[in-house]
């Protein structure tokens, strides 16, 4: 008779000593069943009686003998583990130190990869928001590898074509966030942040909005809206819906509150703390008619399921539309040839899930998605160096467990019980130091968070979350750890060991190569931490080119008009018999608070220079060094149209007799253009990532603008009290104005945040990463001198002295660190080198630091093993050899 | 009392066990079952059972020979051991004790 699938099934299930007393049952019932109730029906009453038969009692049956012993086992298991843990206290801790550390590392990292995934999801709307995106093809900086600028700053007019035109847009808005106003109510006065935006930023964001309908928000472009610490700020405690604000940004207008809006959290790509129509804006309605002036990120949101495809033809047509004549044109004006299939202009656009990683287009809080895979490797670095410390000190300090091996084996216990059983040993270790590793983890949140720039909170979800990660890792590492030293340790033959032929030597064949692994990976660490420290300290300690100590900054916070130049003058006419204010000098920007850049052409070359709008005190003030020429002069009228260069555009021009020159940044083709005077040394007013590129200094108002900036040097000393002093003269001149201030030095070292915190992490781990290692090498050596404890006596009995013995016992880590130094030095150089790149001034690698490293990587290895060593070799003879 | 306790349905097959003495098998079980007590019961359940109480120790079985029916399949045969005699008794004697226990046992309202 055929077998039907039915019963093979049966049989593949079912442990065959049942399997023909229960086949039999079933044939016997189909066969009663098919004369019954015919072959169709007894087919199927088969089938389903089969089914019921596919149940664990039957499945599992005998199947699980072992695990029946094995659950009688475990408590065994548990107790012995316990056992060894506190007999051996030290190896214990090492191991669970290391273990901890690493699990908690590794919880960190996945609440940052967490983080930085969840940016922006909180939005409802967020699968059909997209922000719109200009590329255009560079003619300025012609780079021919990157040809093309992209950016989120598109034509203010845009938006209101999109809104008209293209019917898939449900809603957009343009947003401006980097304005700042001076908001007053009754005596408050503040400098506040604004962020300009159309009424469907409030339909299309999911931020909660209350005291006002979001549908008819800003249907007044007098409307404002505030986070609740603004309206805090100048309402007190009274309801602030309906009050009025006065807001001067380049002219003071007044704002009737009209809601409260909560606070963007920490993950998310806008921040704002005051809302305003963007029809304020200050320029908004010429920019509106300037198809060419790129000055507002906009949002759109699309029609659900709408094509993707069809949203940038209709984009394309929209531009070509607007401005294809204007494109011509630039495309045949432009300085570099550009290819005919290249596109001058064009749209493209990114869903809102993505701008956080999207590190291509610039944006507050954009992120690179390398960041993750950094953290994340060093995390993996720590782990895998903390799991080689378990492994190195099971093989090691198997010698003990050799005779527990041998009974158990005796006694009948089968290989993979001990499997088991040493597997078991190596998850309680990983679940105790995840247990320690969450308590690290919780401690270390809040420095984190400052480490990274995050605001990670732990809330019940993620707490799950990360509890279900580390089980996981915990599992994993359990798993990893565990599995050598059990398969080693349970190959033990009986015979063998209970004999006691066995000598108790130290088992180093597989050791050896993990601790050069884990050297490797601690000198990798270290090498490129002193590197970056180098670079670091090179950075903040490099001679700018002017002096950045005891500088206040001080926007003067009239907007871009004379009254700035006036609010300088009469600030400094009022600090005059101030001793403790040595200079005071005006200027239309400080540095690392943006620039302002000149383009223009010169005998047909594309030239540009970085440009600064000056009063005389401000070269004397930053004390920046004449290479020939002179500084401004109030007092000669002609100044006022003259330049000083740097010597970086005198280089740039090819100028021989700078002093003789004209530089006619205006394109002016009647005159010669601006007389340069003066000369300037070299200075960084970039950060050290750029090169110093040509830059001019002018006091021409109608070209470069206004002194909205103040920079005023102070003696050294007191200077809360000077501080205290400045702001009294303030409120007499500007009693109406805030008086905000920061240190140049303060604002310089800003620009290299980044990197310092990423030195800081690197630092950190490093740290870690170097306790963790040192404490398995000087549980090995202890190992290791025990082994030799009776070899060393021999030898002192011989004659040797201290130091041979010394040399003797520390020879092999001296090896081992070497070999480790050769692997690491490479790959770290390679990796370092990158990360150099990002800087125009940089250190240069050389052969010192690596020495440098070494060194100091082996002085510590050195100084963890010879806690041994001279114990060791301290020993009496008599002591280790009275018993042979 | 046994330190062992039955649970109501491996007691019905236990006892069944213990009637149909030689022919105690599997589907043998379930008629039986059917046609004494009226229970639609599943083989599979009946099986599991037999197992149980064959762990227990108050069932044992042997394979019996082969036959034409079940297609060439030989029976499982499950015989009643001395400690499943003992627990049955146990059982019912201390049903028969509680039963006594119960005071008036008279039907009324005939």
């Amino acid at each position: 008779m055929k077998k039907s699938t039915i019963l093979r099934f049966l049989e593949w299930f079912c442990p065959p000593e049942l399997y023909e007393g229960i086949e039999g049952d079933l044939l016997e019932e189909f066969e009663r069943d098919h004369s019954r109730l015919g072959l169709k029906k007894a087919n199927r009453r088969l089938a389903w009686q089969v089914l019921k038969f596919f149940r664990p009692e039957i499945i599992l049956r005998n199947r699980f003998t072992i695990q029946l012993i094995n659950t009688i086992m475990i408590g065994n298991y548990f107790k012995v583990a316990a056992r060894n843990i506190q007999k051996r206290k030290l190896y214990s801790f090492i191991n669970a130190f290391g273990l901890s550390i690493g699990i908690c590392f590794c919880m960190l990292i996945f609440l940052f990869i967490q983080d930085e995934r969840s940016f922006d999801s909180f939005h409802v709307n967020k699968q059909d928001i997209y922000r719109i995106e200009e590329k255009s093809f560079d003619t300025w900086e012609h780079d021919s590898s990157d040809p093309y600028r992209k950016s989120a700053w598109i034509q203010t007019a845009l938006q209101p074509a999109l809104k008209e035109e293209l019917a898939e847009v449900l809603y957009a808005t343009r947003y401006n966030s980097d304005h700042t106003g001076i908001f007053r109510y009754e005596d408050k006065v503040f400098t506040e942040k604004i962020t300009y935006v159309d009424p469907d930023f409030f339909r299309m964001f999911s931020f909660p909005l209350t005291g006002v309908n979001p549908e008819r928000v800003f249907q007044n472009i007098t409307e404002i809206i505030l986070t609740p610490a603004i309206a805090r700020k100048y309402f007190g405690d009274e309801d602030p819906i309906g009050k009025t604000l006065r807001v001067d940004n380049e002219g003071e207008k007044s704002f009737t509150v009209a809601g409260i809006i909560e606070p963007a959290p920490a993950n998310s790509s806008l921040h704002f703390e005051t809302l305003i129509p963007q029809e304020n804006r200050p320029g908004y309605e010429r920019n509106l008619k300037q198809w060419g002036n790129f000055n507002t990120p906009t949002f759109v949101q699309l029609a659900p399921n709408t094509n993707r495809a069809t949203f940038k033809t209709n984009l394309d047509t929209l531009l070509d539309k607007y401005m294809g004549d204007r494109l011509e044109r630039w495309r045949k004006e432009a300085v570099v040839p550009i290819p005919a299939d290249v596109k001058m202009l064009e749209y493209e656009f990114t869903g809102l899930p993505e701008w956080h990683l999207k590190k291509e287009i610039g944006w507050e809080k954009v992120s690179d998605p390398q960041y993750s895979l950094i953290l994340g490797g060093i995390a993996a670095l720590i782990l895998l160096i903390a799991c080689i410390n378990y492994i190195s000190l099971s093989l090691t300090t198997s010698a003990s467990r050799r005779t527990e091996v041998g009974i158990r084996k005796v006694v009948g216990a089968q290989r993979n019980q001990l499997v088991y059983q040493f597997g078991l040993e190596s998850l309680i270790l990983a679940f105790i130091s995840m247990v320690i590793g969450m308590g690290l983890m919780v401690l270390f949140l809040p420095a984190f968070n400052e480490f990274t720039g995050k605001g990670i909170q732990l809330t019940m979800m993620s707490m799950l979350q990360v509890t279900g990660a580390s089980v996981m890792v915990t599992l994993l590492v359990g798993f990893l750890a565990g599995s050598y030293p059990s398969l080693f340790l349970s190959k033990f033959k009986p015979a063998l060991v209970l004999k006691g032929g066995f000598t108790s030597k130290l088992q180093a064949g597989f050791t050896k190569p993990l601790v050069v692994l884990q050297f490797a990976l601690s000198a990798f660490l270290i090498i490129s931490s002193v590197i970056m420290y180098k670079q670091m300290r090179f950075v903040t300690t490099k001679d700018l080119g002017y002096s950045k100590d005891q500088i206040l900054v001080i926007p003067t916070q009239t907007g871009w008009n004379e009254e700035a130049d006036k609010t300088v003058a009469r600030f400094r006419t009022r600090l005059q018999q101030e001793p403790t204010v040595v200079s005071i000098g005006g200027t239309t920007s400080s540095f690392a608070q943006g620039y302002s850049r000149y383009g223009y052409k010169i005998k047909g070359e594309q030239k540009s220079a970085y440009v600064y709008g000056v009063d005389p005190e401000y070269l004397p003030t930053l004390g920046v060094q004449f290479v020939s020429g002179r500084n401004f002069d109030a007092t000669i009228a002609s100044d006022s149209s003259a330049v000083i260069v740097n010597e970086a555009l005198v280089a740039d021009m090819k100028w021989t007799d700078p002093l003789n020159e004209y530089l006619n940044y205006q394109e002016d083709t009647v005159g010669l253009g601006a007389k340069v005077i003066g000369v300037v040394k070299d200075y960084h007013f970039l950060s050290l990532e750029q090169n110093i590129e040509p830059m001019m200094l002018s006091m021409n108002k109608n070209d470069v603008g206004y002194l909205t900036t103040m920079l005023v040097k102070i003696k050294p000393g007191d200077i809360p009290a000077t501080v205290e002093k400045l702001q009294i003269a303030w409120k007499d001149i500007a009693p109406d104005r805030p008086f905000d201030y920061t240190f140049l030095d303060q604002n310089v070292a800003k620009q290299y945040e980044s990197y310092q915190r990423w030195m800081s992490i690197m630092g950190l781990s490093t740290g870690f990463a170097i306790i963790i290692s040192c404490l398995g090498l000087f549980g090995l050596a202890g190992i290791n001198a025990i082994n030799r404890t009776k070899e060393i006596g021999i030898r002192k009995v011989m004659g040797a002295e201290l130091q041979n013995i010394f040399v003797l016992l520390n020879k092999q880590y001296v090896y081992l660190a070497l070999i480790a130094f050769v692997l690491a030095a490479p790959a770290s150089w390679y990796i370092m080198n990158k990360w150099l790149d990002d800087f125009k001034f940089k250190i240069s690698m050389s052969w010192e630091l690596f020495a440098i490293s070494m060194l100091v990587g082996l002085f510590i290895a050195l100084i963890t093993v010879s806690y041994h060593a001279i114990k060791a070799a301290l020993i009496n003879p008599a002591e280790t050899l009275k018993y042979e | 009392m046994p330190k062992e306790y039955l649970g109501e349905f491996e007691e019905l097959v236990l006892t069944m066990v213990g009637i149909l003495g030689e022919d105690a098998y599997g589907n043998a079980i379930v008629s039986e079952i059917k046609d004494r007590v009226g229970r639609e019961v599943n083989l599979s359940a009946v099986h599991i059972t037999l197992y149980r109480l064959e762990d227990k120790g108050l069932v044992k079985s042997h394979m019996g020979g082969a036959t034409k029916l079940r297609g060439g399949r030989r029976k499982r045969i499950f015989t009643i051991t001395n400690a499943g005699l003992a627990m049955l008794r146990v059982m019912k004697d201390a049903r028969v004790d509680l039963w006594k226990l119960i005071p008036q046992l008279k039907i009324v309202g005939i």
